[in-house]
Protein backbone atom coordinates (compact mmCIF):
# COMPACT_ATOMS: atom_id res chain seq x y z
CA UNK A 1 0.00 0.00 0.00
CA UNK A 2 1.49 3.26 -0.93
CA UNK A 3 1.89 5.73 2.00
CA UNK A 4 1.15 9.68 2.11
CA UNK A 5 2.15 11.94 4.72
CA UNK A 6 -1.00 14.02 6.39
CA UNK A 7 0.31 17.31 8.05
CA UNK A 8 -1.83 17.01 10.77
CA UNK A 9 -2.35 13.06 11.20
CA UNK A 10 0.89 11.47 10.23
CA UNK A 11 1.32 8.94 7.66
CA UNK A 12 -1.52 6.66 6.36
CA UNK A 13 -2.62 4.52 3.58
CA UNK A 14 -3.71 6.54 0.21
CA UNK A 15 -7.03 4.90 0.43
CA UNK A 16 -7.49 7.51 2.53
CA UNK A 17 -6.55 10.60 0.79
CA UNK A 18 -8.99 11.92 -2.31
CA UNK A 19 -7.10 14.31 -4.88
CA UNK A 20 -8.85 17.85 -4.98
CA UNK A 21 -6.74 18.96 -7.98
CA UNK A 22 -4.30 21.02 -8.78
CA UNK A 23 -3.23 24.24 -6.37
CA UNK A 24 -3.28 27.56 -9.10
CA UNK A 25 -3.34 31.17 -8.54
CA UNK A 26 -6.77 32.53 -8.12
CA UNK A 27 -6.86 35.64 -10.85
CA UNK A 28 -9.04 38.66 -9.31
CA UNK A 29 -12.82 37.67 -9.59
CA UNK A 30 -13.57 41.40 -9.65
CA UNK A 31 -11.39 42.20 -12.62
CA UNK A 32 -10.93 38.57 -14.84
CA UNK A 33 -12.37 38.03 -18.51
CA UNK A 34 -14.51 34.74 -19.02
CA UNK A 35 -11.88 33.50 -20.71
CA UNK A 36 -9.41 33.81 -18.34
CA UNK A 37 -12.31 32.25 -15.46
CA UNK A 38 -12.69 29.47 -17.85
CA UNK A 39 -8.89 29.03 -18.19
CA UNK A 40 -8.71 28.78 -14.18
CA UNK A 41 -11.72 26.55 -13.44
CA UNK A 42 -11.33 23.77 -16.25
CA UNK A 43 -7.89 23.82 -17.61
CA UNK A 44 -4.85 22.29 -15.92
CA UNK A 45 -1.57 21.77 -16.74
CA UNK A 46 -0.10 18.48 -17.75
CA UNK A 47 3.82 19.19 -18.06
CA UNK A 48 5.84 16.60 -16.40
CA UNK A 49 7.63 17.47 -13.43
CA UNK A 50 6.78 18.43 -9.78
CA UNK A 51 3.76 19.90 -9.53
CA UNK A 52 1.54 21.55 -6.20
CA UNK A 53 -1.92 19.42 -5.63
CA UNK A 54 -4.86 19.67 -3.23
CA UNK A 55 -5.32 16.37 -1.11
CA UNK A 56 -8.12 15.69 1.68
CA UNK A 57 -7.47 13.05 4.25
CA UNK A 58 -11.20 12.08 3.95
CA UNK A 59 -11.29 10.98 7.66
CA UNK A 60 -10.63 14.34 9.37
CA UNK A 61 -11.98 16.43 6.15
CA UNK A 62 -8.36 17.88 6.45
CA UNK A 63 -7.00 19.79 3.06
CA UNK A 64 -3.66 20.15 2.72
CA UNK A 65 -1.16 20.73 -0.05
CA UNK A 66 1.38 17.98 -1.46
CA UNK A 67 4.14 18.58 -4.03
CA UNK A 68 4.34 15.54 -6.33
CA UNK A 69 6.06 14.31 -9.16
CA UNK A 70 3.67 12.90 -12.18
CA UNK A 71 5.69 10.86 -13.75
CA UNK A 72 7.55 8.79 -11.08
CA UNK A 73 4.54 9.58 -8.60
CA UNK A 74 7.32 9.88 -5.78
CA UNK A 75 5.00 12.56 -3.04
CA UNK A 76 8.31 14.97 -2.13
CA UNK A 77 6.40 17.08 0.70
CA UNK A 78 2.92 17.65 2.35
CA UNK A 79 1.97 20.66 3.78
CA UNK A 80 -0.83 23.05 5.48
CA UNK A 81 -2.28 24.69 2.90
CA UNK A 82 -1.65 28.25 5.34
CA UNK A 83 1.78 27.89 4.34
CA UNK A 84 0.59 29.24 0.54
CA UNK A 85 -2.71 30.97 1.70
CA UNK A 86 -2.15 33.37 4.75
CA UNK A 87 -5.54 35.20 4.06
CA UNK A 88 -9.35 34.72 3.64
CA UNK A 89 -10.76 35.68 0.23
CA UNK A 90 -14.18 36.81 0.86
CA UNK A 91 -16.72 37.34 -2.08
CA UNK A 92 -18.40 39.78 -3.06
CA UNK A 93 -21.86 39.47 -5.64
CA UNK A 94 -21.64 42.78 -8.23
CA UNK A 95 -24.55 44.61 -8.17
CA UNK A 96 -25.29 43.02 -11.82
CA UNK A 97 -25.38 39.49 -10.41
CA UNK A 98 -27.62 40.80 -7.55
CA UNK B 1 -32.99 -1.28 11.08
CA UNK B 2 -36.15 -0.60 9.25
CA UNK B 3 -38.26 -0.10 12.12
CA UNK B 4 -39.01 3.93 13.32
CA UNK B 5 -37.14 4.98 16.28
CA UNK B 6 -39.57 6.54 19.01
CA UNK B 7 -36.35 8.76 20.56
CA UNK B 8 -33.86 10.00 17.63
CA UNK B 9 -31.30 9.67 20.35
CA UNK B 10 -31.90 5.99 21.00
CA UNK B 11 -28.94 4.23 19.56
CA UNK B 12 -29.63 1.79 16.10
CA UNK B 13 -27.74 -0.70 18.27
CA UNK B 14 -29.60 -0.29 21.41
CA UNK B 15 -27.13 -0.03 23.61
CA UNK B 16 -26.02 -3.92 23.32
CA UNK B 17 -23.05 -5.27 25.70
CA UNK B 18 -20.48 -7.83 23.92
CA UNK B 19 -18.72 -9.56 26.96
CA UNK B 20 -15.95 -12.10 26.61
CA UNK B 21 -12.02 -11.41 26.41
CA UNK B 22 -12.80 -8.29 24.28
CA UNK B 23 -15.66 -6.39 25.16
CA UNK B 24 -17.56 -4.15 22.24
CA UNK B 25 -20.16 -1.82 24.19
CA UNK B 26 -22.74 0.42 22.41
CA UNK B 27 -22.26 3.58 23.96
CA UNK B 28 -24.13 6.07 21.36
CA UNK B 29 -26.62 6.74 23.82
CA UNK B 30 -24.21 8.71 25.59
CA UNK B 31 -23.44 12.31 25.82
CA UNK B 32 -21.28 13.99 22.94
CA UNK B 33 -21.10 17.39 21.27
CA UNK B 34 -18.35 19.07 19.96
CA UNK B 35 -17.29 22.89 18.47
CA UNK B 36 -15.47 23.35 15.69
CA UNK B 37 -14.10 27.16 14.94
CA UNK B 38 -10.99 29.77 14.27
CA UNK B 39 -12.08 31.11 18.21
CA UNK B 40 -13.39 28.04 19.38
CA UNK B 41 -10.09 26.79 21.62
CA UNK B 42 -10.40 30.47 23.63
CA UNK B 43 -13.93 30.39 23.71
CA UNK B 44 -13.69 26.89 25.38
CA UNK B 45 -10.55 27.86 27.54
CA UNK B 46 -12.51 31.19 28.87
CA UNK B 47 -15.42 28.49 30.34
CA UNK B 48 -13.19 27.44 32.18
CA UNK B 49 -12.62 23.88 30.03
CA UNK B 50 -9.16 22.38 30.08
CA UNK B 51 -8.44 21.28 26.35
CA UNK B 52 -5.74 19.08 25.03
CA UNK B 53 -2.23 20.32 24.27
CA UNK B 54 -2.12 19.11 20.84
CA UNK B 55 -4.43 17.93 17.67
CA UNK B 56 -5.20 14.27 17.85
CA UNK B 57 -5.20 14.05 21.42
CA UNK B 58 -7.71 12.93 24.11
CA UNK B 59 -7.71 13.72 28.24
CA UNK B 60 -10.40 12.88 31.06
CA UNK B 61 -11.54 15.97 32.97
CA UNK B 62 -12.92 16.16 35.83
CA UNK B 63 -16.80 14.64 35.85
CA UNK B 64 -15.09 11.87 33.75
CA UNK B 65 -15.76 13.86 30.54
CA UNK B 66 -13.31 13.12 27.89
CA UNK B 67 -12.27 16.25 25.27
CA UNK B 68 -10.95 15.62 22.77
CA UNK B 69 -8.84 17.41 19.96
CA UNK B 70 -9.20 16.43 16.42
CA UNK B 71 -7.55 19.86 15.56
CA UNK B 72 -6.39 23.04 16.38
CA UNK B 73 -9.93 24.21 15.67
CA UNK B 74 -12.36 21.28 16.27
CA UNK B 75 -13.18 19.57 19.86
CA UNK B 76 -15.53 16.98 21.17
CA UNK B 77 -16.49 16.21 24.79
CA UNK B 78 -17.73 12.31 25.01
CA UNK B 79 -19.61 11.81 28.72
CA UNK B 80 -19.80 8.18 29.00
CA UNK B 81 -22.02 8.33 32.37
CA UNK B 82 -24.92 10.62 31.44
CA UNK B 83 -27.62 9.96 28.80
CA UNK B 84 -28.50 11.62 25.70
CA UNK B 85 -29.54 14.40 24.76
CA UNK B 86 -27.67 16.59 25.50
CA UNK B 87 -28.68 19.81 27.21
CA UNK B 88 -30.56 22.33 24.54
CA UNK B 89 -27.90 25.50 25.10
CA UNK B 90 -24.96 23.04 24.12
CA UNK B 91 -26.28 23.11 20.42
CA UNK B 92 -27.17 26.77 20.16
CA UNK B 93 -23.48 28.25 21.22
CA UNK B 94 -23.22 29.94 18.03
CA UNK B 95 -20.95 32.84 17.59
CA UNK B 96 -18.93 34.10 14.49
CA UNK B 97 -15.42 32.23 15.23
CA UNK B 98 -16.95 28.92 16.79
CA UNK B 99 -20.19 26.77 16.03
CA UNK B 100 -21.47 23.57 17.32
CA UNK B 101 -21.08 20.29 16.23
CA UNK B 102 -23.89 17.85 15.89
CA UNK B 103 -21.73 14.49 16.87
CA UNK B 104 -24.41 13.24 18.95
CA UNK B 105 -26.47 12.59 15.67
CA UNK B 106 -23.51 12.15 13.29
CA UNK B 107 -21.65 9.75 14.72
CA UNK B 108 -21.73 6.46 16.40
CA UNK B 109 -19.80 5.37 19.77
CA UNK B 110 -18.69 2.30 20.22
CA UNK B 111 -16.29 1.21 23.61
CA UNK B 112 -13.69 -1.54 22.95
CA UNK B 113 -11.83 -3.21 26.14
CA UNK B 114 -9.41 -6.15 26.48
CA UNK B 115 -5.88 -7.01 26.61
CA UNK B 116 -6.19 -8.06 22.88
CA UNK B 117 -8.04 -5.43 21.10
CA UNK B 118 -4.96 -3.80 19.45
CA UNK B 119 -4.33 -7.11 17.93
CA UNK B 120 -7.94 -7.41 17.15
CA UNK B 121 -7.88 -3.77 15.34
CA UNK B 122 -4.67 -4.74 13.76
CA UNK B 123 -7.23 -6.82 11.48
CA UNK B 124 -9.20 -4.01 10.43
CA UNK B 125 -6.91 -0.60 10.31
CA UNK B 126 -3.88 -0.05 9.23
CA UNK B 127 -2.68 2.43 11.95
CA UNK B 128 -0.46 0.78 14.47
CA UNK B 129 -2.79 0.99 17.57
CA UNK B 130 -0.51 -1.02 19.74
CA UNK B 131 0.04 0.45 23.06
CA UNK B 132 3.93 1.15 22.50
CA UNK B 133 2.88 3.31 19.34
CA UNK B 134 -0.25 4.41 20.45
CA UNK B 135 -0.76 5.08 23.81
CA UNK B 136 -3.16 6.21 26.14
CA UNK B 137 -4.50 9.68 25.23
CA UNK B 138 -3.58 9.25 21.66
CA UNK B 139 -6.39 9.96 18.96
CA UNK B 140 -6.43 8.41 15.48
CA UNK B 141 -8.90 9.59 12.53
CA UNK B 142 -8.28 6.65 10.10
CA UNK B 143 -10.06 3.91 8.56
CA UNK B 144 -11.46 0.80 9.92
CA UNK B 145 -13.15 -2.15 7.86
CA UNK B 146 -12.60 0.58 5.00
CA UNK B 147 -14.96 3.54 6.36
CA UNK B 148 -13.60 7.06 8.35
CA UNK B 149 -13.74 6.27 11.69
CA UNK B 150 -12.20 8.42 14.84
CA UNK B 151 -10.14 5.73 17.14
CA UNK B 152 -9.19 6.99 21.01
CA UNK B 153 -7.13 5.33 23.94
CA UNK B 154 -8.32 6.55 27.13
CA UNK B 155 -8.92 4.84 30.45
CA UNK B 156 -12.73 4.20 31.45
CA UNK B 157 -13.66 3.52 34.70
CA UNK B 158 -9.87 2.28 35.48
CA UNK B 159 -9.49 0.50 31.97
CA UNK B 160 -7.71 0.74 29.04
CA UNK B 161 -10.24 1.24 26.12
CA UNK B 162 -10.37 2.03 22.94
CA UNK B 163 -13.32 4.47 22.01
CA UNK B 164 -14.40 4.45 18.34
CA UNK B 165 -16.54 6.94 16.91
CA UNK B 166 -17.94 5.92 13.24
CA UNK B 167 -21.30 7.54 11.18
CA UNK B 168 -24.16 6.94 12.35
CA UNK B 169 -25.29 5.13 8.99
CA UNK B 170 -22.49 2.98 9.15
CA UNK B 171 -23.09 1.54 12.64
CA UNK B 172 -24.19 -1.85 12.00
CA UNK B 173 -21.83 -2.40 9.46
CA UNK B 174 -18.64 -1.10 11.85
CA UNK B 175 -20.32 -3.49 15.05
CA UNK B 176 -20.37 -5.86 12.39
CA UNK B 177 -17.01 -5.55 11.54
CA UNK B 178 -15.72 -5.42 15.06
CA UNK B 179 -17.70 -8.70 15.92
CA UNK B 180 -16.08 -10.94 13.02
CA UNK B 181 -12.71 -9.39 14.13
CA UNK B 182 -13.41 -10.13 17.66
CA UNK B 183 -14.45 -13.79 17.16
CA UNK B 184 -11.07 -15.59 16.82
CA UNK B 185 -10.36 -14.19 20.55
CA UNK B 186 -13.48 -15.06 22.18
CA UNK B 187 -13.92 -18.63 20.55
CA UNK B 188 -13.97 -19.82 24.71
CA UNK B 189 -16.44 -16.95 25.92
Amino acid sequence: MKIMNCPLNGPRNISEFVYGGQVKAMPDVNSVSDEAWANYVFYEQNDIGIVLEWWLHSPSSYWFIAERHNASDEIIRTYPADELFKERIDFTASEADA
Amino acid sequence: MSEQLNNVFESPLSGKVYEGAISIQDYTNKQRWGFRGKDAAAALRAEGWKLPKAPNQIITVPGDTLIMALSQREFWFLDPSTDAPIPSDVDQAISEGMYPLFCQSSHAWLVVSGDQKSEMMAKLCGVDLSPDAFSVGDVAQTQMALINCIVARHELDGSDVFTILVDQSYAQYALEALLDARAEFCRSS
